[in-house]
């Protein structure tokens, strides 16, 4: 089962301290979260700026509202609910490009393991993608959410959820794979003369 | 991985998995710190709102067992048509008393908009405060019980994230446009509560079948 980078040990100590409004253990909190939060929201929005907000906007809701917060799940868990909200909130108020990806050129769709080269190799390859296959891919492959989980936060069908997957692991093999960059279509045409 | 590692032959999951986790550039604490100190000093206020805004969206498993009952009595007092109205119909069961509170403020909330417009300021709010209240109690008392679609519950998600973007607002130590931010939270509240309503009746309806079985001859 997929750890999430969230799952994080929390002292139930310092969740008593902060629903006290004790700001030092606010902070404590936001240190051990602010890596993920910030993550999560920069690999699904893939804007830094977008992000940043996130981060803010979620940790100030967590801690306005953790008085609320009843220990029946993982403090973790709770957070990332907050800060995925917050996420797709803003992933909605934007255009919907995930039906434009060009898949036309995509030789194999199928998923395989394959040689990443790099990690920014990845990331630049990430960055291409639209935000909300990019999201899926995330929230399936590294938060470890279901395709009904996801469908149901993303208010998408389950089969949405799986396109998007698909469409998305296709596109990274496509940008990664370097039998498909050497296609004599992407070849640049020799100068006459 | 890093950017200056050689290739590895990792899956994609596991080459995302090992994408190293980011913080931002500019830091973002000294902001939220002095976000959070404010609030600090307005605290009555915040605590006026946050006792107002006791927004509990789960179900209640006392309300989840006694869906068939609730069914039974929503089937049998037909909703008012105006939403305001409608959002106390549920309120009838037996199982909700409390919510009788909130079909009684509802009614004199609307009766105070309907036939007495208040003249001041202060009036109004109270009218919306008394509004919101009544909004509020039954969403708690009753709405959350309704089983929501995907759809529907993303669309409630992003509700309850505008009621606390105003909740931020009217608790700020000194709040611009408090009627109108009043004002706003009913009318969000409001939305909420036919969307809960909606799936509500639909449960209800789902359920009067099996219900009729045990309560009607």
């Amino acid at each position: 089962m997929t750890r999430s980078p969230f799952d994080l040990e929390v002292p139930q100590s310092l969740i008593a301290r902060a629903q006290t409004g004790e700001l030092a253990a606010f902070e404590q909190l936001y240190r051990c979260f602010e890596r993920p939060v910030y993550t999560l929201a920069l690999r699904m929005l893939g804007d830094a700026e977008a992000a940043r907000d996130v981060l803010h906007d979620a940790m100030l809701k967590a801690f306005q509202r953790i008085a609320q917060y009843r220990g029946d799940a993982p403090f973790w868990a709770w957070l990332r609910q907050i800060a995925l909200n917050e996420t797709l909130m803003r992933l909605r108020s934007r255009r919907d490009d995930a039906a434009e990806v060009a898949l036309d050129a995509l030789r194999d769709e199928a998923p395989a393991p394959w040689v990443i080269a790099d990690a920014a190799g990845l990331e630049r390859a990430l960055a291409t993608l639209p935000a909300t296959t990019r999201s899926v891919l995330w929230l399936y492959h590294v938060e470890g959410y279901s395709h009904p989980e996801i469908a149901e936060r993303m208010g998408k069908s389950v089969s949405f959820s799986k396109s998007q997957l698909a469409r998305g692991t296709a596109r990274l093999r496509a940008l990664l794979d370097p039998t498909v960059e050497s296609m004599p279509c992407l070849q640049a045409n020799p100068q006459p003369g | 991985m890093s950017a200056s590692q050689p290739a590895t032959r990792l899956t994609l999951p596991e080459a995302l998995r090992a994408l190293p986790l980011v913080r931002p550039e500019r830091e973002v604490w000294n902001e939220l710190a002095a976000r959070l100190q404010a609030e600090a000093r307005s605290a009555p206020p915040a605590a006026r709102i946050a006792r107002r805004r006791r927004l509990r969206y789960v179900v209640p498993a006392a309300l989840a067992a006694g869906v068939a009952l609730v069914a039974f009595e929503a089937h049998r007092a037909p909703a008012p048509p105006t939403a305001p109205a409608t959002v106390a119909a549920p309120a009838a069961s037996p199982s909700t008393g409390g919510a009788m509170a909130a079909h009684d403020a509802n009614n004199a909330a609307n009766a105070t908009n309907a036939t007495n417009q208040p003249n001041d300021t202060a009036a109004r709010i109270a009218a919306l405060e008394q509004r919101s209240d009544a909004l509020e109690r039954w969403l708690q008392e009753t709405g959350a019980a309704a089983p929501l679609s995907g759809q529907d519950l993303a669309a409630a998600a992003e509700i309850e994230n505008l009621i606390g973007v105003v909740d931020v607002a009217l608790a700020a130590p000194q709040a611009q446009q408090t009627e109108a931010l009043w004002r706003r939270r009913v009318d969000l509240l409001e939305d909420l509560t036919a969307l809960r309503y909606s799936s509500y009746r639909l449960a209800a309806t789902s359920a009067a079948g099996a219900a009729n079985d045990h309560f009607i001859d």
